[in-house]
């Protein structure tokens, strides 16, 4: 028998039980759309830093909205880069039904600062500059509270600069406050409590506001000297002051952030994509089975057996390459079915008009496959081509699409060109006197 | 079984047959969308907010669509597409120049409930308009250079001629596409552009195949007439290219029947793009290359030029 054949199907075999073991021991992910979840796409407005700076802006906006992630208790979620732009975030949430308190989370800035009240509470901005003969003192600024529930805010004249700032802070949790109303405490680093016993010493029974991403959260009064710890009042609910505790941890965004894109996929939906998409895969295969049996015979056993080898050689790529399976990438698989038929047609029916030409088995073989593999290099190449420009999308889905049919492809070559010759040669060994091709051909 | 045995088709005799009605179907696609005023495109490609909601029983589509555009601007109410018969809509509307996509999501949902309370909703999805016109670049710029490296590559592997007939066979067929869509008054979304990626990459294969046959005889029969040349090829190819694309059309049949509504516009964009994809390599592109070769030699001189061979 020839070694070389035998030589090339052990690699076969070789290649085959290194899939089956990648399948195995490693879990194929599934995308969001499959699973269920929700995905936003935030855009970090960097306008106001220089241009140099941006890049370490949109980083660092990344990281700290990962810590406030990781702090609500959602760790499998990094916050990606996205898009060609460079300054638009994907943040992927798997479980996740209802963003819109994530959203919140996400979205707010939390600068948090302590100023000195000069003057208030006023009706309105008119109103406090009124008070002041239209001009505003030199360092000083006009804030407004938070409205309330009925919509009622008032403005305040605080001084310019703050005495604390949210960088100041060495941690922030959430305790009961009064009446039911929880508050946020957090407690100050060595230096700025410093300060801030000072200040306080220095203006007992006065107003002092804080401010949250430039609005007043409350303005107590100052009791007494207070060194390192304090609290915030103001939060609507305990939902509000856990946020606002998480947000003052992980610390204050460097830029402003939006959200561009929401989607939000019910596991059921995910469950229903999967289900159709298997199911369109296996009648898809079955279909395109029953007709390769019919019209090439034996030949078509080659080709069913090299279809199944392609998708499981596909699988196992995509597992190994740690890709995320998405219903895009269904629809990728279930078109490289579509390439892997084509490749086998294109290789069967030159082999068939080698045999009419006169051609003895092998030499039809020989010949098919050959003639065969130019085209077959050029159709995919094309192929790869188009694909490569999908790439120009910054959309993942697509990327998805078109990563697993680039990965198709290739497999499809190796199953197509070489495995179905591997197969081909063994037929032709086994029947050394005479031996015929079963492809469908009457001779 | 064996199709097209020995077949000897004069399909460059015949090709007004086929390109004819394929021309009213272009012309008609572009009135289609000139009277539409483009693409009926999808919030991917606008910007909005999309939810997929199932209702227990058949949908009021009418009581639903008043009860949103009461509250909602640019509202679209329609049933989503599904071989299981189950009752699901898919709802769409404007996003608000200030507004957040939150708010609309709550607005939706009461709008709802006000028709009944028996749905549950699936998914939502919101696109700020900024993100819509960078994926209309991207599409351009996608199917722009998908065009311009095929024409590079099949200009290195054959000759420039071959590049530029397969690109106008390849641009007939996105644009009859396009316009079956706009016909069939289909939205086009960012996954019908994958699908014409993915078709326009079909339809290449197509032309290749022949192409490839084509430059084969040439070298073998370098005497015959071109246009002999292309219908041997053709009919040596046929089997290969009615099979192929069968089989490709079963899967891409499977994928629009049992692949489930999300997959619905891929799937026909698929379907239309392989059948109009197989036509246009045997009636578009070959009637281009032998266009251009018989005025080629009218120009010149008054023998058949001999074909160079390419790169193999």
């Amino acid at each position: 028998m020839n070694r070389g054949l035998i030589r090339k199907t052990f690699i076969i075999l070789a290649i085959v039980v290194a899939s089956a073991f990648a399948i195995v021991r490693l879990p194929l992910r599934l995308g969001l759309d499959l699973k269920g979840g929700a995905s936003l796409i935030l855009k970090v407005h960097v306008e106001d830093a220089s241009p140099e700076q941006q890049r370490d802006v949109v980083e660092q906006t990344r990281q700290i909205l990962e810590r406030r992630i990781n702090a609500y208790g959602l760790s499998e979620a990094p916050i990606q880069p996205y898009g060609s732009r460079g300054n638009e975030l994907l943040v992927q949430l798997p479980g996740v039904h209802d963003a819109s308190r994530i959203k919140n989370l996400l979205q707010s800035r939390a600068v948090l600062e302590w100023y000195s009240i000069e003057g208030g509470p006023y009706a309105s901005t008119e109103d406090a500059m009124a008070q002041h003969q239209g001009i505003l003192p030199y360092g000083r600024k006009i804030l407004a509270t938070r409205p309330e529930a009925d919509g009622r805010r008032a403005w305040y004249v605080v001084a310019g600069r703050p005495i604390i700032r949210g960088t100041d802070l060495r941690d922030a949790r959430v305790a009961a406050g009064t009446m039911d109303r929880p508050v946020t405490t957090f407690i100050l680093s060595q230096d700025a409590a410093g300060r801030f016993e000072q200040f306080t010493r220095a203006n007992i029974g006065r107003r002092s506001a804080i401010v949250l991403d430039q609005e007043i959260l409350s303005v107590p009064v100052i009791e007494e000297v207070i060194r390192d710890s304090g609290q915030i009042r103001g939060a609507r609910n305990r939902e509000e002051a856990e946020d606002l505790a998480v947000n003052l941890r992980s610390g204050a965004l460097p830029a402003a952030i939006e959200v561009v894109q929401e989607r939000t996929v019910e596991a059921s939906l995910g469950a229903d994509s999967i289900h159709d998409g298997v199911r369109a895969g296996a009648i898809g295969l079955a279909a395109v089975v029953a007709v390769m049996l019919s019209y090439y015979r034996w030949a078509g056993v080659n080709a069913t057996l090299v279809l199944f080898l392609n998708g499981l050689l596909l699988i196992a790529a995509l597992t190994c390459f740690g890709a995320v399976l998405t219903l895009p990438g269904i629809a990728g698989v279930v078109l490289t079915i579509g390439m892997a038929v084509d490749s086998n047609v294109l290789i069967f029916e030159r082999i068939r008009e080698e045999l009419r030409a006169g051609k003895s088995a092998a030499g039809a073989l020989a010949a098919g496959f050959s003639k065969a593999f130019a085209t077959l290099v050029d159709t995919h190449v094309t192929t790869v081509v188009s694909c490569a420009f999908l790439f120009f999308f910054g959309t993942p889905a697509v990327k998805g699409f078109a990563a697993t049919l680039v990965i198709g492809l290739t497999t499809n070559l190796f199953t197509s060109v070489f495995v179905s010759r591997v197969a081909f040669d063994w037929e032709l060994s086994r029947r050394r006197s005479n031996p015929e091709l079963s492809i469908g051909v009457a001779r | 079984m064996e199709l097209f045995k020995d077949a000897h088709f004069d399909f460059l005799g015949r090709k007004w047959w086929f390109l004819l009605p394929s021309f009213v179907l272009i012309l008609a696609g572009l009135a289609s969308l000139i009277a539409k005023g483009g693409p009926r495109y999808s919030i991917d490609f606008l910007g909005g907010a999309v939810t997929d909601v199932r209702w227990e029983g058949a949908p009021p589509i009418e009581r639903i669509r008043a009860a949103l555009s009461s509250r909602l601007g640019g509202v679209s109410v329609v049933a989503a597409h599904d071989s299981t018969g189950s009752n699901e809509i898919l709802v769409s509307v404007q996003l608000p120049a200030t507004g957040d996509a939150t708010a609309v999501r709550q607005t939706i949902y009461e709008a709802l409930s006000t028709v009944s309370t028996g749905y549950s909703n699936r998914s939502f999805e919101a696109i700020g308009p900024q993100i819509g016109a960078d994926l209309r670049r991207q599409a351009f710029m996608a199917t722009a250079g998908a065009s311009a490296g095929m024409l590079l590559y099949l200009g290195w592997r054959f000759r420039i001629v071959y590049g530029v007939a397969a690109v106008v066979a390849m641009a007939h067929d996105a644009l009859m596409t396009i316009g079956l869509f706009s016909l069939l008054n289909q939205e086009f979304s960012l996954t019908v552009v994958a699908a014409l990626l993915t078709l326009i990459g079909y339809s290449m294969n197509d032309t290749i195949v022949v192409f490839d046959r084509i430059r084969e005889n040439r070298r073998a029969h370098g005497r015959e007439p071109l246009a002999e040349t292309i219908n041997r090829s053709i009919n040596q190819t046929l089997s290969r290219t009615v099979l192929t694309s069968g089989l490709t059309l079963l899967s891409a049949l499977s994928l629009l029947f049992f692949g489930g509504q999300v997959l619905h516009g891929f799937s026909l964009a698929l379907v239309i793009g392989i059948i109009v994809g197989t036509f246009s390599s045997i009636f578009v592109a070959s009637p281009i290359l032998l266009a251009w070769e018989q005025r080629r030699t009218r120009w010149t001189a008054p023998h058949i030029s001999m074909p160079t061979g390419g790169v193999r």
